[in-house]
């Protein structure tokens, strides 16, 4: 794909200068820092074992990735798109030898590694801290758990940035994405209990399929199928994404 | 020799009737076109069409004989452009900024990015972050960025926008300077009439989205007393019809 590589690293260089990754590393190690002075709390305080070092980090994980990753994921990609739109920059990129889905493909792989990012700093923070405050529970099998919980994660979260992708090609407004980004994110959720039968269809429910990766009784069939679920939803919205940002006139 | 541009039945009309239509014209290598029309008469949705940043309805245009269309990586290859404004990412520096656009083009390092710089005399300023930048800035740091790739097109609209009395004067030198240096071809369009005149070789009239007249501008000089009122005249003709 010519100029892909040109673009990524343009996307990624544009990415590290901006304040909102320094914001969000911040309100990551802050999310750590609380909680595990929550758990020491209530250990020193009531006498109860709440977590080991291995286990922290499976209690920071639901916490960060219903709030701040998904969160920190759709400003990424509004600045990416809409940004870049209402700023007018966008044709900075256009008109260099490099196809619209060279500059599509770039943009959602910085995304992707944004994520990916993201949850690998939480999770090396949290398993930092949670030696520090835990060590005698450290243990090789629960690392391996952990590094696979975290890794799973990324897959519906990023699944989910796709959908914010696709709501930034279609509006105009930022800001217009941002809030239906949240009364979706909710919205899923509220779905996803009322009418628990369908619930694997809304993507936030997927957000959890970690656990079905660390539990001790492995469904393999339904792992498979929640697995193409996400790759269908994968495909379909980056499909739709690529679709609305090859048409627009700018 | 292939023609440098050559726009084939160009259509493209926005819902409120605006656009272009059935636009046929062809840039020789070498030219330095003037693109001349009114306000909303189409030429920066022809200029948006000729570097891909629209699509148009129909007909196609050539770059060097590479259709925009069908192989637009390499019909754009050996284009700079200043579509509307000359932006630049806000939150770096003027060298920061040339440095995104070099990773395109492999033969642009460094040293051709302070060249450029110091063509445009931001040379002092590069390591200053663009929002800081005044309009004039801007527009220099614009101007470094379409020459950056040594391109063979450059497609400018509205050059001039926010340059000081000395601005015009070295933006009118460099652009001579190219295209007797590097024989680099221009595709222009200004509404500063009397820079045309002194810059531009051939001169392209568009009105209500139509080509209306395409002349060498000796010719127009020769039979009109200023390009203006050669302007004035083809404007209200086609106004009249």
């Amino acid at each position: 794909m010519p100029g892909f590589k040109a673009a990524f690293t343009n996307e990624l260089f544009k990415l590290l200068k901006k304040k909102k990754l320094i914001i969000s590393v911040i309100l990551s190690i802050i999310a750590v820092l609380i909680g595990q002075a929550a758990v020491t709390a209530v250990q020193t305080g009531f006498g109860l074992r709440i977590a080991g070092s291995t286990e922290f980090p499976l209690i920071v994980l639901p916490v960060f990735m219903y709030t701040i990753l998904p969160m920190f994921a759709t400003f990424v990609v509004i600045d990416m798109f809409n940004g870049e739109f209402t700023s007018n920059t966008m044709k900075l990129t256009l008109t260099r030898p490099v196809s619209r889905f060279g500059v599509f493909t770039a943009k959602v792989a910085n995304v992707a590694l944004f994520i990916m990012g993201n949850l690998m700093f939480v999770m090396i923070l949290s398993l930092v801290v949670g030696f520090i405050f835990n060590p005698a529970s450290t243990g090789l099998i629960g690392v391996l758990r952990v590094i696979l919980a975290y890794a799973a994660t990324f897959f519906p979260v990023f699944v989910f940035s796709l959908l914010v992708v696709v709501l930034s090609n279609m509006l105009r407004s930022g800001l217009a994405v941002f809030f239906l980004t949240i009364l979706l994110f909710i919205g899923f959720i509220v779905l996803s209990f009322l009418f628990s039968q369908y619930s694997s269809f809304f993507i936030t429910s997927l957000f959890d399929w970690y656990s079905r990766w660390i539990s001790e009784s492995m469904n393999v069939f339904k792992l498979m199928r929640q697995a193409l679920l996400l790759l269908g939803y994968g495909i379909m919205l980056f499909s739709a994404g690529y679709y609305l940002y090859d048409r627009k006139d700018l | 020799m292939v023609n440098a541009i050559e726009i084939i039945g160009l259509s493209k009309q926005y819902s409120n009737g605006r656009g272009i239509r059935d636009l046929d014209l062809t840039v020789d290598q070498g030219d330095i076109f003037g693109f001349l029309g009114p306000n909303g008469a189409g030429k920066t949705t022809a200029m948006k069409i000729m570097t891909g940043l629209m699509k148009p309805e129909s007909g196609d245009v050539r770059i060097f004989g590479t259709s925009i269309l069908t192989n637009y990586v390499e019909a754009i290859r050996h284009v700079g452009c200043i579509i509307e404004t000359a932006e630049s990412y806000p939150y770096l520096s003027a060298n920061d900024n040339l440095k995104l656009f070099a990773r395109y083009y492999p033969d642009v390092d460094q040293r051709r990015i302070d060249e450029c710089l110091d063509i445009t005399g931001m040379l002092p300023y590069k390591h200053e972050k663009a929002r800081r930048f005044s309009l004039g800035m801007k527009q220099r740091l614009g101007v470094a960025a379409a020459i950056l790739s040594r391109p063979k097109l450059l497609i400018l609209d509205e050059p001039l926008n926010g340059l000081d009395v000395e601005g015009m004067l070295d933006m009118r030198r460099l652009i001579k300077r190219l295209n007797e240096e590097e024989g680099t071809t221009f595709f222009i369009s200004s509404h500063l009439i009397h820079d045309v005149e002194l810059t531009c070789t051939r001169i392209g009239v568009i009105y209500g989205g139509k080509l209306v007249n395409v002349e060498y501008t000796s010719n127009i000089l020769a039979n009109y007393a200023s390009l203006e009122n050669y302007f004035v005249s083809e404007v209200d003709r086609n106004a009249r019809v």
